[in-house]
């Protein structure tokens, strides 16, 4: 019970905070909070068929892309607005992943690790290849953020940073609670015992592969959320979404944070782009050092920041207790 | 007919180079368990490596060739000893992601040592040139290649099936408490390996200077993609399979390019997913 | 070669210093830059500040350190002068990637957090497109020194009003048009290419046919073959060409990938079977100096700058002075990002303010003397117009590279794209 409550007030506390950010940042650090709630989004889904369930995929940028090329080319041809357009973003990564998700789930490991990343990069090059509907690699240009129409005729507009901030923060608290729920719920338990051991899982009536596929199309619509958001934010929607090593970085992002808890994925977004541009202010050599630090934390922090982090506490309070 | 010619032969020696590159990522996955992710990187110091022999210290190429792979073996020898070695039992993102964090390091070493531009060896002398094959010009150094990809899987298949330090190897990989408790120093053997495998992934970049005739700081990572792919087409941890997927691959690849040319980005990746999905182990990995 | 480790040395002192200068400079605020007196008491607010951007890791970091060469010593030059308006110049320079995101995120770190008052420099053709409506919420100069794509100022400085980009560098039309305007003159008729693909070849290719086919009626296109970027084999591309046996090759690769398709080309012997070969940025520095005496002779190439022309004092001075400086020639980014920042100074002095809508107008139409000769800034699309040769590579011993001979030098006006492009008119050749 305490642990629960405990954590109801920390996330409260970071929604507040949140919320305080456009009031109280400048601009960059507003764009740059927008695109860790954005990472954020792709990571928490993404995490779900990763710590959760336990498979590794690389391709889930070509769901990240369906998503923004969804909202950009339903913006050009149908209408823009914006919640629609989202929706027609997670519309297209879920049928993309529930495409590439039934050809996959069948294997497991680095099997399917492979095969997702060669699903994944054929959709990187479909895009490239089909110029006329694409842009090819100039991506979709100049995609707008028309005023969200509500009921009575009221607009909201989203045209602004400071603006476009609450519509990224409503879809972050929203996903992000949607996925605690689904961890706590016994989907999401039954995904925990497929990771633990398939086949006692599979004994005991879990519907295995069905699961899988479910949690796959689930971490899809997820990326695709974030990608329809990013369409908006930065106005364009570009092939290199689908590429592998677009891919590659909710997988790294979560086991930065730690792949076994929520928040996880999310601390390991925030250190991920923080830190990039503090060491992108010291030298041109960040690789160099974004290496060494990422070689500092695999090694020192079992489990991710979070996981370690969640450890020495439990610890401290033992020792308390004790 | 001269046509078709061409294309197999180009097949062949990029088929060849590649599973020269893949052969040591092969072997340390094979041997250790560990996808080893910055065998690109590797792949790119034997290049730079063998280039400053060349270049810096005027001894030649084929100097470089001997000399270049040898100083990665260090850098390998590193990674293994006081990195990688501590996370053999933990699951296979942290792996790929500890390999990666290499990737980062070494990439921008390469590029503080020898700058960011584009480094252009000089043309080769022995071995240079080309010679007339049905009428049009083939290099001889890409023959070079097409021959030194045979040997050297004959060469690794003699070391690990007739030799005695090939069976301790062997033994070694299917069990390695066993081979432990039988007195194999454990440790020190995967050491020896993934630094061997370090050599074979340097090897092929010092043999990549006259064939791709340029050195990028980003060379490691076309190339490292390309030998996965391989490598588990073949079965992951098999060298016969890696040979062979590589000749497919490289045949497959030059045909698609020449004759149908609208899937050439994907075609190695179609080219997996279709193997995976006809036999999931790859076509001669060791099935579940 | 000892040379390049002492240039090499000397740069990365640099590297290290001018991040650091404008990084202290930026979160030490008054407190670590020294107080400056310059003077006149000055009308614009100091310092001024650029940010750039341009590839600096991967396949293409090369050409991020050409970039840097030329801007640091722009700014050298510039504040040991006294500044712009009497202000000191500060740079910060950081890796665009390749990646459009990034490149974004650069525009806005050095607008909104560092404080920038002008940005400049851009790679990748799709990064300029991407940035043209970021540019214009941020409302700042975004001069572009080497992306080409024609796009960025037809339609989104002409068409769409983004009124806050320039560019400074030569964009396709050399590389489509002019190269038809050249090839015109051979009696090649059957013409292939090995291209990039990605945009900028599609583009190139087909404003090359469009153009070849209006000013030589009768020729035709016979064979095409798209290398991926990141390709580093280009011998099944190179057997398509000898397939087809076309009089002519037309090739916009560039960078690294020209240099291995040249050498993989010439061991395939394909200079001796095609006549005529067409290279638009064949006569880049990284290029010239890569293939070396390995370089056929006799093949047309053209760049977005080549340093010796215009041969005048202008430009011969500045590339004895950058050789000086860097124990190197200039690679054209080098030129345009060196012309870009004293571009920037022209405006602010001539406006008498920094302020966005004041450059704009200062910039254009703007005349100026550059090491590439004088560049005029176009009204309507902010196109900067200026002359580029394209020649035939022969040896001179004086260089361990080839050079361009035969020069020939087409007016820029008689093959640039005219506004309002669309419709009879708009684009080349003109009556």
């Amino acid at each position: 019970m305490r642990a629960q409550t405990r954590n109801a007030v920390a996330a409260s506390a970071v929604l507040l905070a949140l919320c305080a950010v456009p009031f109280l940042a400048g601009k960059f650090a507003i764009y740059l909070t927008m695109r860790i709630m954005l990472l954020g989004i792709f990571a928490v889904g993404y995490n779900l068929l990763l710590g959760q369930t336990g498979l590794l995929s690389f391709g889930h940028g070509a769901f990240y892309a369906a998503g923004a090329y969804g909202l950009g080319l339903f913006g050009a041809h149908v209408s823009t607005h914006p919640l629609l357009g989202v929706a027609a973003g997670v519309a297209a990564a879920v049928l993309v992943a529930l495409l590439i998700g039934y050809l996959c789930v069948r294997h497991t490991e680095i099997y399917f690790a492979m095969l997702t990343l060669a699903c994944g990069m054929m959709v990187f090059s479909l895009i490239w290849n089909l110029r006329e509907i694409t842009g090819g690699d100039d991506g979709l240009i100049g995609i707008m953020r028309a005023p969200v129409p509500l009921f009575g005729g009221i607009k909201i507009p989203i045209g602004t940073d400071g603006q476009f901030y609450f519509f990224v923060l409503f879809f972050f608290a929203l996903g992000v609670w949607v996925v605690h729920r689904i961890r706590q719920s016994p989907f999401g338990l039954a995904l925990a015992g497929i990771r633990e051991n398939a086949r006692r899982s599979e004994f005991a009536g879990v519907p295995v592969r069905r699961y899988r596929l479910a949690v796959f199309v689930l971490s899809g619509a997820f990326a695709g959320l974030a990608g329809s958001l990013e369409a908006l934010l930065e106005s364009n929607a570009r092939p290199f979404m689908a590429h592998w090593t677009h891919s590659a970085e909710p997988v790294l992002v979560s086991l930065l944070g730690g792949m076994s808890s929520l928040a996880g994925p999310l601390v390991g977004g925030a250190i991920y782009i923080a830190m990039r541009e503090i060491i992108q202010r010291f030298t041109e050599n960040w690789m160099l050092w974004f290496g060494i630090v990422l070689l500092v934390i695999i090694l020192g922090f079992r489990g991710g920041v979070v996981g370690t982090l969640s450890a020495l506490f439990r610890k401290a309070a033992a020792k308390g207790e004790g | 007919m001269q046509s078709y010619v061409h294309v197999i032969l180009a097949g062949l020696s990029s088929g060849m180079f590649i599973w020269l590159v893949a052969s040591g990522l092969t072997l340390i996955f094979g041997v250790l368990g560990v996808l080893n992710f910055a065998h690109g990187s590797f792949y790119m110091l034997g290049a730079y490596c063998a280039f400053t022999v060349l270049k810096y210290l005027g001894a030649g190429f084929w100097a470089g060739l001997l000399l270049g792979p040898l100083a990665v073996c260090a850098a390998g020898f590193v990674v293994e000893r006081f990195f990688l070695r501590h996370v053999y039992r933990i699951a296979l993102p942290y792996q790929l992601l500890l390999t990666f964090a290499f990737v980062l390091i070494f990439d921008n070493l390469v590029k503080i040592v020898w700058g960011g531009g584009a480094l252009s060896p000089p043309s080769l002398s022995f071995l240079g040139g080309s010679i007339p094959i049905l009428g049009r010009n083939f290099p001889v150094y890409n023959l070079f290649i097409i021959a030194v990809g045979p040997t050297v899987a004959l060469l690794l298949w003699a070391l690990l099936e007739k030799t005695w330090y090939g069976r301790i190897i062997r033994a070694s990989s299917s069990d390695r408490e066993m081979a432990a408790s039988l007195g194999v120093r454990v440790p020190a053997l995967f050491t020896g390996v993934f630094v061997f495998g370090t050599w074979l992934g340097a090897l092929g970049g010092g043999l990549a200077v006259p064939y791709v005739g340029l050195l990028t700081p980003g060379m490691g990572e076309t190339i490292i993609i390309e030998a996965f792919i391989v490598a588990v087409i073949g079965g992951l941890g098999s060298l016969k399979g890696a040979f062979v997927g590589a000749l497919v691959i490289g045949i497959l690849s030059a045909f698609g390019t020449r004759f149908f040319p609208a899937f050439d980005m994907a075609l190695t990746f179609i080219l997996m997913g279709g193997v995976l999905l006809w036999r999931p182990q790859g076509l001669f990995g060791a099935t579940r | 070669m000892e040379k390049k480790g002492m240039n090499r040395r000397q740069f990365l002192k640099l590297t290290g210093a001018v991040p650091l200068v404008a990084a202290a400079g930026g979160l030490g605020g008054g407190l670590l830059t020294p107080k400056w007196v310059w003077g006149a008491p000055p009308k614009v607010k100091g310092p001024i500040r650029i940010g750039y951007q341009a590839v600096l890791s991967g396949t293409l970091a090369g050409y991020g350190e050409f970039h840097k060469m030329g801007a640091v010593m722009a700014i050298e030059e510039i504040n040991a002068k006294g500044g712009i308006a009497g202000q000191k110049v500060e740079m910060d320079f950081r890796d665009s990637t390749l990646k459009t995101d990034d490149a974004i995120k650069n525009a806005r770190y050095f607008v909104d957090s560092w404080g920038a008052d002008f940005l400049a420099g851009i790679d990748s053709s799709g990064q300029a497109l991407a940035l043209a409506p970021v540019m214009a919420q941020l409302d700042r100069v975004l001069m572009v020194t080497h992306g080409a794509t024609e796009k960025l100022t037809e339609e989104f400085v002409y068409k769409k009003g983004v009124r806050q980009i320039f560019r400074n560098c030569m964009p396709t039309y050399n590389d489509g048009n002019a190269a038809a305007f050249i090839a015109k003159d051979f009696p090649a008729v059957k013409w292939a290419t090995v291209s990039p693909k990605y945009e900028y070849g599609f583009t190139c290719w087909k404003m090359f046919q469009e153009t070849l086919t209006k000013v030589k009626p009768g020729v035709s296109f016979i064979a095409e073959s798209w290398a991926p970027f990141g390709t580093t084999d280009f011998r099944s591309h190179i057997n398509t060409i000898l397939d087809a046996k076309p009089d002519g090759l037309y090739s916009t690769e560039w960078a690294g990938e020209l240099i291995s398709f040249l050498k993989q080309a010439k061991e395939a012997g394909l200079f001796d079977k095609v006549k005529y070969v067409m290279l638009p940025v064949g006569a880049a520095m990284d290029v010239l100096e890569g293939m070396g005496k390995d370089m056929p002779d006799n093949i047309w190439l053209s760049a977005r700058y080549y340093f010796q022309y215009p041969n005048n004092k202008v430009n011969n001075d500045w590339v004895a002075r950058f050789n000086k400086r860097w124990k190197h020639y200039p690679a054209y980014v080098s030129e345009t990002a060196y012309s870009a920042i004293y571009a920037y100074k022209a405006a602010v002095e001539k406006a008498g303010s920094k302020e966005t809508k004041a450059v704009i107008a200062a910039l254009e139409g703007m005349e100026q003397v550059c090491p590439a000769g004088t560049r005029v800034f176009r009204k309507e699309d902010h196109q900067a117009i200026y002359d580029v040769p394209w020649g035939k590579t022969k040896s001179d011993p004086k260089y361990p590279f080839k050079v361009m001979g035969d020069m020939k030098v087409i007016p820029a006006n008689a093959y640039f794209n005219r506004p309002p492009f669309e419709g009879p008119g708009t684009v080349p050749p003109f009556k």
